[in-house]
């Protein structure tokens, strides 16, 4: 018993860092339970319900109409026979105005506790399952229901029936094995000569068959369940777990298998077990005796919480608190938290002076004072107690009741146990929740109930993963997933349409530069600016057509046929239909203007959407004959089309630049060339000529020069190069020959291992080597070192 | 005989020194002290190497050894690996083992004929200490810790185990290993015996804190007061020519 309930003890400490608070509703891990309604369930009823409203007010605005044709036949009015014989028309709406004083509160009463619920349901935790609507499935009803189960007081007659006259602990998992303690090995001994293995248990006929045993699986296994305080398995039992499962569960870590549902619900302060008549409780006490012996014998429990300054204390006898104290000292930094003891003990030197932390050094020692004196004062009834049940997280608290001199209470007492859930703040209410929910036991009709229910609780994870497709729960504190949606269709369309004018363009002028075909796309796109979907615009169509039929736009046609004539010649670079058309508009133009002014107005024209004018055409496609007929014909080169474009800037074909330049050259005053873009001041093809026949003089003459540069720079490195092949002695000697020759007038004298001129310089020297900085005498010394001795 | 010495002011010199029968390895310390001891008791029977494995002077914790064989772990270098080759007698071989339990001295104790290994050992492992060490391996506790390099120290003659140690433990373990066991301290007291001492066959060093009760049991139960090579030359000698003559 005493390792079972270690091994509780040490799960409580693993599971009290995920606080979990049983009792409480919320915290139970279901938030991802599916919704009962999906949003689009929701949106079709809103969609009916405005559909209504719809209705309603249409009907209320065409009530006369309705009426009378409902009238008419007699659908919602009834005949009477008056009196005096006449027929009468009884209006069923009056009857209802009639009675309006009693349905409209009812309607109103309704419809706000739809609303109401609506609300509730929305933002409830789980819809659909916390509360459960009408329309959820059985499965959650039956959730919430099984959430309620029986439970009962263990000091009530009715517990004591439940448990008769013995129980059982079972497990949650493997029913068939039992729990039971395992004796100390140190009971266990053999005797043949300790040829065994004791943890094990088996004893071996000689030492070979000992050796043979302590390599197998089973030994390793049951070394591990040593370690962990179980009890070895039986080589049988071994051989049908490793049948089972796979080998894994023995080697490597157990921490995988640590999670079981007993365990799970063994963190909750639970253990389970099982009565004669085949019920099954979960009660939160352990053995049978134990169990008479603290809840039916001896009814008084005792419950103590301390943290963070808070004490609480009571006294309870049955479910009745007979004696309870609480009391608040402010101990607990509150900037930081912790405890200003422990605070003082990290920091050994200096301990904070200010006036705060001297205040909770005295409050700690009051509230150790204060418990002394309230458990002192509560001491025959606190001996009376069959349990002792106490909360005093970290070192501090739990000095507080076992620590000191003479301790207020004994550690090896047996009725001493700690809260093995999280508690809240230490209060009188949480006191009594404590106590409530340790003396209440849970029955369960069957063990498969109790393990369903465990397995509803544990695994939520699994099926909100089952649940997640259909789940429309929206998580806002996730970011959502973006969802590819279609392209509207205004958007499509257009741009379908914009690929269909391209094509068009091009078609049309094929020789079009890049940069020009976008431009001309973004120009015909602005008639498409007001978004219209395909189907509108195949409306519009047929009436455009029809106002075609007026005489403008016949005109306009003619119009468009001859620019379209224009436009073809001049992309063909036809001089001659050029001539012809010019001719032609000069006949049909009246007496009284001048040809010059004719000729400008047919020259000029603006020929496309995009205000290119004859000479941009004629510049774009590159017909220098065309181009000069037309400046000769009083083009204009500095009208600009809608990209602020001149005929010169339009192109980049040097022919029509150069012919456009000559023209400027020419005739020099006859326009403003700044405002056509055409450079004036440029040089004529001989000027140029002339200019790079003198700058590639100049280049030869540099490149002349930097050869000889390379020449002389290659017989000093070829001196540097043979300088250095020569031995230090030579060097030397080459040195001194120079010198000699020095005094007749030209020295020379070189870093013995860069061979840089250091004539005139002073060398740095050593064993008569000579260099020109202290760097080259390090390396020289490295490459030949002096051996001394 | 058993020595008492310190490594740089630590007790603890089973963690700075790996000794066998064929060979001693120690660790690169600040002062030449703690190998001039294990040269000046060795140095004429065994090679005794200074060494690192994976830069660390720790070696004792890490590598695991006996006549036939040395096992460092997978962190040593390359460099240390070959000048430890080097260093050592032929017959002993060199191998490194890729393990994640990578402190082979604490979870492997072994004297020349039987390893007691870490329960959670690799089987491969397991396998490479079978061969290299030429040694009989059981996986086992030693007072229910795993790691038994640390608590058990081994040599061929008997070996000293973590004190609190069952007495029935103590007789399986000593049936097992087929040598005399005896559940002891070190260093005053220390129940981490692996890093407290270190012995081969016929020598034993301790830390400076142990005391001469812990001296006296750790010699005899090592028989270290019969057996220095000086002895067994002398004695074999003399039956040699006993018998000769």
């Amino acid at each position: 018993m005493a390792m079972s309930e270690m091994l509780r003890q040490r799960l409580n400490e693993k599971y009290a860092r995920d606080s979990y608070y049983p009792s409480t509703p919320r915290t139970h891990n279901l938030t991802e339970e599916g919704p009962v309604l999906s949003e689009r369930k929701l949106a079709v009823y809103g969609l009916i319900l405005s559909l209504l409203v719809v209705a309603v007010k249409v009907f209320s605005i065409y009530r006369d109409d309705i009426e009378r044709t409902v009238f008419e036949q007699k659908l919602i009015s009834y005949e009477t026979l008056s009196e005096d014989g006449r027929i009468m028309y009884q209006y069923t709406w009056k009857t209802a105005v009639k009675y309006s004083h009693f349905w409209l509160p009812l309607l109103c009463g309704i419809l706000s506790s739809y609303f109401t619920w609506i609300m509730v349901y929305l933002d409830s935790n789980v819809p659909g399952v916390q509360p459960p609507s009408p329309f959820s499935p059985k499965k959650y009803k039956e959730q919430s229901v099984t959430n309620k189960m029986e439970s009962t007081n263990v000091f009530s007659e009715n517990f004591q029936k439940l448990i008769g006259n013995s129980v059982r602990s079972v497990l949650l998992e493997n029913s068939s094995e039992k729990d039971e303690p395992s004796p100390a090995t140190n009971d266990w001994s053999s005797e043949n000569e300790n040829l065994s293995c004791s943890y094990c248990r088996v004893k071996f006929p000689d030492a070979q068959n000992q050796r043979e045993h302590y390599k197998l699986d089973w030994h390793r296994y049951n070394l591990k369940q040593s370690l962990l305080s179980k009890p070895p398995v039986t080589e049988d039992e071994f051989g049908e777990k490793t049948g089972k499962d796979d080998l894994s569960s023995i080697s490597g870590s157990d921490s995988e298998k640590e999670d079981t549902l007993d365990t799970y619900a063994t963190a909750q302060g639970k253990i389970f077990l099982q009565n004669d008549s085949g019920q099954e409780e979960i009660s939160d006490k352990d053995i049978f005796a134990r169990l008479t012996q603290c809840c039916i014998t001896n009814k008084q429990w005792t419950v103590l919480m301390l943290g963070g300054g808070h004490f609480a204390g009571a006294v309870f006898k049955g479910n009745e608190p007979i004696l309870h104290k609480t009391f608040h000292c402010y101990t607990v930094r509150a900037g930081q938290g912790g405890s200003q003891s422990s605070r003082d003990s990290k920091s050994a030197g200096s301990q904070p002076k200010s006036a705060g932390a001297s205040l909770r050094r005295y409050n700690e020692q009051a509230l150790v004072q204060h418990v002394k004196t309230v458990v002192d004062a509560w001491k025959p009834e606190m001996d009376k107690s069959a349990l002792i049940i106490y909360r005093a997280s970290g070192p501090y608290n739990r000095s507080v009741l076992f620590g000191g001199a003479s301790p207020l209470l004994d550690r090896s007492d047996k009725r001493l146990r700690t809260i093995p859930f999280s508690t809240r703040r230490a209060t009188f209410t949480e006191v009594k929740r404590v106590e409530s929910v340790l003396a209440t036991a849970d029955v369960y009709k069957s063990l498969k109930e109790a393990t369903q229910h465990f397995c509803k609780q544990k695994s939520p994870d699994a099926e909100a993963k089952r649940n997640k497709i259909r789940s429309s729960c929206i998580n806002r504190a996730k970011s959502r997933e973006t969802v590819e949606r279609p392209l509207p269709g205004a958007l499509s369309s257009a741009s379908s349409v914009e690929s269909g004018l391209e094509g068009d363009n091009t078609h049309q002028e094929p020789s079009f530069t890049f940069t020009n075909e976008e431009l001309d796309m973004d120009a015909s796109l602005r008639e498409f600016e007001d978004s219209l979907t395909p189907e509108q615009r195949s409306k519009r169509a047929p009436r455009k057509k029809q106002q075609r039929k007026s005489k403008t736009k016949k005109l306009k046609e003619k119009e468009d046929a001859r620019k379209r004539d224009l436009i073809d010649a001049l992309c063909k670079g036809d001089l001659d239909k050029l001539k012809k058309l010019l001719e032609n508009h000069l006949k049909t133009f009246e007496e009284g203007e001048t040809e010059r002014n004719a000729k400008q107005c047919f020259v000029n024209e603006v020929l496309e959407e995009n205000g290119n004018t004859l000479l941009h055409v004629a510049a774009l496609n590159e017909h220098e004959e065309v181009l000069e007929f037309l400046l000769d014909n009083e083009a204009d080169p500095c009208v600009k089309n809608k990209n602020q474009q001149t005929a010169y800037s339009c192109t980049q074909s040097k022919g029509i630049r150069e012919a456009l330049k000559q023209f400027a050259r020419d005739n020099p005053d006859k326009y403003n060339y700044n405002k056509a873009q055409i450079p004036t001041n440029a040089l004529t093809t001989e000027e140029t000529a002339e200019k790079k026949k003198a700058q590639r003089k100049v280049k030869r003459e540099k490149e002349k020069e930097k050869k000889k540069e390379n020449w002389v720079k290659k017989q000093e490195e070829d001196e540097k190069s043979r300088f250095l092949q020569l031995s230090d002695r030579e060097k030397r000697a080459l040195a001194a020959e120079r010198r000699i020759l020095s005094q007749s007038g030209t020295v020379m004298a070189r870093c013995f291992l860069c061979a840089t001129d250091i004539s005139g310089k002073v060398p740095f020297e050593y064993l008569g080597n000579r260099f020109c900085t202290i760097d080259c005498l390090k390396a020289h010394r490295m490459q030949n070192p002096i051996v001394l001795s | 005989m058993a020595l008492r010495i310190q490594f740089e002011n630590n007790n603890e010199i089973g963690v700075f020194a790996k000794l066998t029968t064929a060979y001693c390895l120690v660790g690169i310390g600040g002062s030449q002290n703690f190998y001039s001891v294990f040269e000046g008791e060795l140095g004429e029977t065994i090679p005794v190497v200074h060494a690192s494995l994976a830069g660390c002077r720790i070696i004792g914790r890490m590598c695991v050894g006996n006549r036939h064989g040395l096992l460092v772990p997978n962190s040593t270098f390359d460099t240390e690996l070959q000048h430890i080759r080097n260093a050592l007698p032929d017959t002993v071989k060199v191998q490194r083992v890729e393990e994640r339990l990578s402190a082979l001295g604490n979870v492997i104790a072994c004297n020349d004929y039987v390893a007691l290994v870490h329960p959670d050992l690799d089987r491969e492992t397991e396998e490479i200490i079978a061969d290299t060490l030429k040694v009989e391996v059981f996986r086992q506790t030693i007072a229910s810790n795993v790691l038994v390099g640390s608590y058990c120290v081994l040599s061929n003659q008997g070996g000293l185990v973590h004190p609190n140690t069952s007495i029935v433990d103590l007789e399986e373990l000593s049936s097992l290993l087929q040598v005399p066991l005896v559940a002891g301290t070190v260093n005053r007291g220390s129940e981490v015996v692996g890093a407290g001492l270190v012995v081969n066959d016929w020598s034993a060093f301790a830390g400076m804190d142990t005391t001469s009760t812990e001296l006296t049991v750790i010699e005899s139960i090592f028989r270290l007061n019969e057996a220095t090579p000086s002895n067994i030359t002398s004695d074999m000698r003399a039956s040699l020519i006993e018998s000769m003559s």
